[in-house]
């Protein structure tokens, strides 16, 4: 009965857009939004779409890093894997093999170790055009680093945000997310989880519940939203953060900017990121060359307790400026060094040059 | 007690971006409509838009990679950028032509 209102009603759109509208009403249009029988109806040319192989993806990198006067070479492969199963599922997985290698005092020579680590392993069902279930490991929701802008290929500088600690990780459990158009000029995209305390090794999780919320203004291209993280164990702390990003139509300029609160302290970073196609000389070098600029402040909080994670925020108030600057060999690769200016009870200097690499190999036939 | 505070301004949030939703959503489903009506050029220069739009937002924007698997990585993206359904199938359809 349903079906068959809303096939008349919606046919009547192609001639009489706003009439037919009146005769649906509010409620049997959100309907049918909801049920996605308006995407489907309109996009039906659409659905002769190929069909998806598995990729192995990911990205590989050296960089050297000098902190205070310390060397280190920092090779790493970060392996992806999808696995598209049908028309709704994909299978997706990511690891870490990242080697941390130092000069050593008595030998003279480099030494060290690789890390590994899984940073999701995850189910993907697409339920219908507004949400997805997730299950098992995936990155957690909160701001919008880890998430969209962690992968070495990906991030302007290679130095994550002081802040980066702040809600973020990877959770175990279920995760609901999706997007839709709020109208022709505003997006909405949420993510809401719970996951569970898990202590195996590689799947180490906290019980926390959580999920933000986006709105991409489609004109200006700005997007704001909003994270919000709960523990459910221990002393059931929460945390929570905004995030900003823009990219003004008329320029090639990236500024993003986030905030985050916890009991362990709080902080800001703020980054713009300009490729140099503007200016007239060498204009073909310019335009594959990005110049980048972060600010960033933490301010401490109640102490965290040692763990074994590498991200702790600082133990004092911080300020620290960071400049980079990429250079865009094609799609997929470039060359990348930064320096970065400490400023707390003590001040120093940390620089990095290296070069990241994102690949994509099919796993069967791709035409 | 900030708690309450925090989680009851993204609940506002996000009922109010429900509201709004109904309002002008009718001019949408009339406008998507009416793209259909068009040839398949139209859809491709609407999936380029869209391509635009989105898809230099996190990363630089990507080359186009074989149809197969322009496919899955579209369904990836899709996911991790909550992108809309319809923006994403415009840029599969821009991307595989
Ligand atoms: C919200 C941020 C965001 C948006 C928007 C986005 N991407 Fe991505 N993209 C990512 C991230 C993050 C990764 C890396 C995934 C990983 O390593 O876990 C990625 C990876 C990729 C890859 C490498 C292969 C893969 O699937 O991992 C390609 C190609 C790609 N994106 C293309 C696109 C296209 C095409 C669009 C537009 C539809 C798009 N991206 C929009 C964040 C985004």
């Amino acid at each position: 009965m349903w079906g068959s209102i809303l096939r008349i009603s919606i046919a009547k759109l192609w001639t009489r857009p706003r009439a037919a509208l009146c005769r649906l009403g509010w409620t049997t249009l959100l309907t049918a939004i909801l049920a996605g029988a308006v995407p489907k109806f309109a996009w039906a040319q659409l659905s002769a779409a190929p069909r998806p192989v598995p990729i192995l993806t990911g990205s590989a990198g050296y960089f050297t890093v000098k902190d205070n006067g310390e060397t280190e070479l920092v090779p790493e492969v970060i392996p992806v894997v999808l696995l598209p199963l049908g028309d709704r599922w994909l299978v997706e997985a990511r690891g870490e093999f990242k080697g941390e290698f130092a000069r050593r005092e008595d030998t003279g020579n480099y030494g060290g170790q690789v890390e590994n680590e899984l940073d999701y392993l995850q189910v993907d069902y697409i339920a219908n055009s507004h949400l997805t279930v997730t299950a098992g490991r995936f990155l957690t929701p909160f701001g919008m680093y880890n998430e969209r802008i962690y992968p070495i290929w990906i991030r302007d500088l290679q130095l994550v945000p002081l802040i980066f600690s702040i809600g973020t990780g990877s959770s175990d459990g279920i995760m609901f997310r999706g997007g839709f158009a709020l109208n022709s000029k505003v997006n909405l995209n949420y993510a809401t989880y719970f996951s569970t305390l898990s202590t195996v090794n590689k799947f180490e999780s906290d019980r926390t519940t959580g999920g933000r919320v986006g709105l991409f203004f489609t004109g200006p291209r700005i997007e704001v939203g909003g994270s919000f993280q709960k523990e459910l164990q221990e002393d059931r702390k929460n945390s929570f953060g905004f995030h900003f990003a823009w990219q003004p139509t008329p320029l090639p300029l990236n500024l993003r900017a986030e905030y985050a609160r916890s009991v362990y302290g709080s902080g800001y970073w703020v980054e713009g990121a300009y490729r140099l196609g503007q200016i007239p000389h060498w204009n073909k070098v310019m335009r594959k060359t990005e110049f980048v600029a972060r600010m960033q402040q933490t301010f401490a909080g109640e102490e965290q307790p040692e763990g074994d994670d590498e991200y702790n925020l600082p133990r004092s108030n911080v300020q620290q400026p960071d400049f980079g600057l990429n250079y865009y060999i094609k799609d997929g690769l470039k060359v990348s060094g930064s320096y970065s200016r400490w400023l707390g009870r003590r001040n120093w200097n940390t620089w990095t040059i290296g070069i990241a690499y994102r690949f994509a190999i099919p796993l069967g036939r791709a035409e | 007690m900030r708690s309450k505070l925090i989680l009851s301004v993204l609940v506002l949030a996000v009922a109010c971006s429900v509201y709004a939703a109904s309002s002008p959503k009718k001019d949408k489903a009339g406008e998507a409509v009416v793209t259909t009506q068009d040839n398949s050029e139209d859809l491709r220069l609407e999936g380029e838009k869209r391509f635009r739009a989105n898809c230099g937002r996190c990363h630089a924007a990507p080359h186009k990679f074989p149809p197969r698997m322009m496919a899955t990585i579209v369904r990836h993206m899709r996911v991790r950028a909550t992108i809309t359904d319809e923006d994403m199938r415009l840029v599969l359809l821009y991307m595989t032509q």
